[in-house]
């Protein structure tokens, strides 16, 4: 699986600029936004792995409001809260609107290393799991096509031979003329 | 990882069929220990065999509760194999409204389903989503779903039908899933008209059907297969006596019910095949 590619949203240029270059010495791929609009038009016109948004930023739109467009987008973009005040209401927010976690300035790169490794290894696994999933239902279609193909002709071959039987069975005709019956009722199919 | 022993193993998996019907052969010991090991520990137990004991001797039954949570399988999706939904769309409801109608032209037509191992919940809401799309106002039927399971953990989750986004994305389109749920951040929950004609409870399959009434359709799919034979030709049994004449029995697609149950006759819908209880 290549790496995961992040948008990057911060009005500070000065920690924007930082997170760029560190994130890039990763070999992440990296896209920056200056502002919540900026980064609306990027989410909206490319796919984006992660979104590493602050919360606090001046104009339409702010963190939660970015937060907002990257899951109405596509449910499985994981979104990274940065904020600049420890609050646990706007991070308890921030998660309940579907935000994976939310980080503290100053940034903690370590921390924030760990996170993004966290998310690279559950892609790998939902893809894993996807793929997986795929395969099962693949050979699940084909052996049930079979076995309901199979599960049909045997019961008509069940029906089949009870009338076979019941004619054999059959006293009062003469066995000759039951002989003939059954041979009819075997090939009537 | 905790080894298993060769005698634990015999020890416990009588215990599992014992509770929930769940079969496994010696081949399985690996997923005993996968997913029985953190039971032991959080249990403060020694051994698997430990953790049987304490299990037995547990009157709240809440270890045992924990045990068949841990075993039963919850693979599970919305509209799992679309074919059954398009069966029971196209031809068993419409069949069964008509049949309904004819008997008693000025009764709501009463349509009975039963979803007999739920999981989750997604099969009997998927169910339901058929017949809400298929007869628009529901109050004009007699309707009653039932989904059942062994596991409480998966008849909570049923029954609070809400669904976290690998759930949601798993099988059900952007217009049901706008339609038919409301979202709740990355959860999504299925709107009241539709929780209102399910109903969960908690069933062992292997024990006596009693007092769940009789039914005009039965889902039993990917169940049956962690089963005996012995078990299955007693669960497809009961199934029979619990359906209306003539009632439909839909299974997984590649289960059978040949050598299982002679009462159940297969017809062929367009790909798949439905079952229908012989009169």
């Amino acid at each position: 699986m290549k790496d995961l590619k992040i948008l990057v949203v911060d009005d500070d240029p000065i920690t924007l600029l930082l997170l760029e270059k560190r994130l890039k010495a990763e070999e992440y791929e990296i896209k920056t936004a200056r502002n919540g609009t900026e980064a609306f038009d990027l989410i909206s016109n490319n796919h984006y792995d992660v979104i590493l948004t602050d919360l606090k930023m001046p104009g339409g739109m702010d963190g939660i409001g970015v937060l907002e467009a990257t899951k109405a987008k596509n449910s499985r973009t994981e979104v990274i809260l940065i904020t600049a005040y420890a609050s646990v209401d706007n991070a308890v927010a921030a998660i309940q609107k579907g935000a994976v976690d939310y980080l503290q300035k100053p940034i903690n790169f370590d921390e924030l290393m760990l996170r993004l490794q966290r998310i690279k290894n559950m892609k790998k696994l939902v893809k894993d799991a996807d793929d997986l999933r795929e395969a099962m239902d693949i050979t699940e279609f084909n052996a049930g096509q079979t076995i309901q193909n199979l599960e049909l002709t045997v019961a008509q071959l069940q029906s089949q031979l009870s009338e076979v039987e019941n004619v054999l069975s059959q006293k009062g005709i003469d066995s000759s003329e039951r002989v003939r019956l059954a041979l009819d009722r075997l090939v009537a199919v | 990882m905790k080894k298993i022993t060769p005698d634990e193993f015999q020890i416990i998996i009588k215990y599992i069929h014992d509770i929930s019907g769940i079969f496994l052969d010696q081949s399985k010991a690996y997923l005993l220990e996968t997913r029985l090991e953190s039971l032991v520990k959080e249990n403060g137990c020694s051994s698997y065999s430990d953790l049987y004991r304490k299990a037995k001797a547990d009157a709240s039954k809440v270890i045992e509760r924990k045990i068949i949570d841990a075993i039963s399988t919850n693979e599970t999706l919305f509209f799992r194999d679309s074919s059954p939904f398009d069966v029971l769309q196209h031809k068993i409801i419409p069949d069964l409204i008509d049949l309904r109608t004819a008997k008693s032209p000025f009764l709501p037509p009463q349509i009975r389903i039963w979803s007999a191992a739920c999981s989750t919940g997604q099969e009997v809401y998927s169910i339901a989503i058929v017949l809400k799309e298929l007869l628009t106002d529901l109050k004009k039927y007699n309707l009653k779903l039932l989904g059942t399971d062994i596991s409480d953990a998966a008849i909570a989750q049923a029954s609070y039908g809400s669904y976290n986004k690998f759930e949601i994305e798993r099988g059900l389109q952007a217009d049901k899933l706008s339609q038919h749920f409301s979202r709740n951040g990355d959860n999504w929950k299925i709107k009241d008209d539709i929780r209102a004609i399910v109903s969960f409870r908690k069933l062992n399959l292997l024990l006596p059907l009693n007092g769940l009434g009789k039914f005009d359709i039965v889902f039993c799919r990917n169940v049956a297969i962690y089963f005996t034979i012995e078990d299955r030709k007693k669960l497809f049994n009961k199934i029979a006596d619990i359906l209306e004449p003539g009632g439909y029995l839909i299974i997984g697609s590649t289960e059978s019910l040949t050598d299982i149950c002679p009462r159940f006759e297969p017809k062929r819908y367009i790909k798949s095949i439905f079952y229908q209880l012989k009169e």
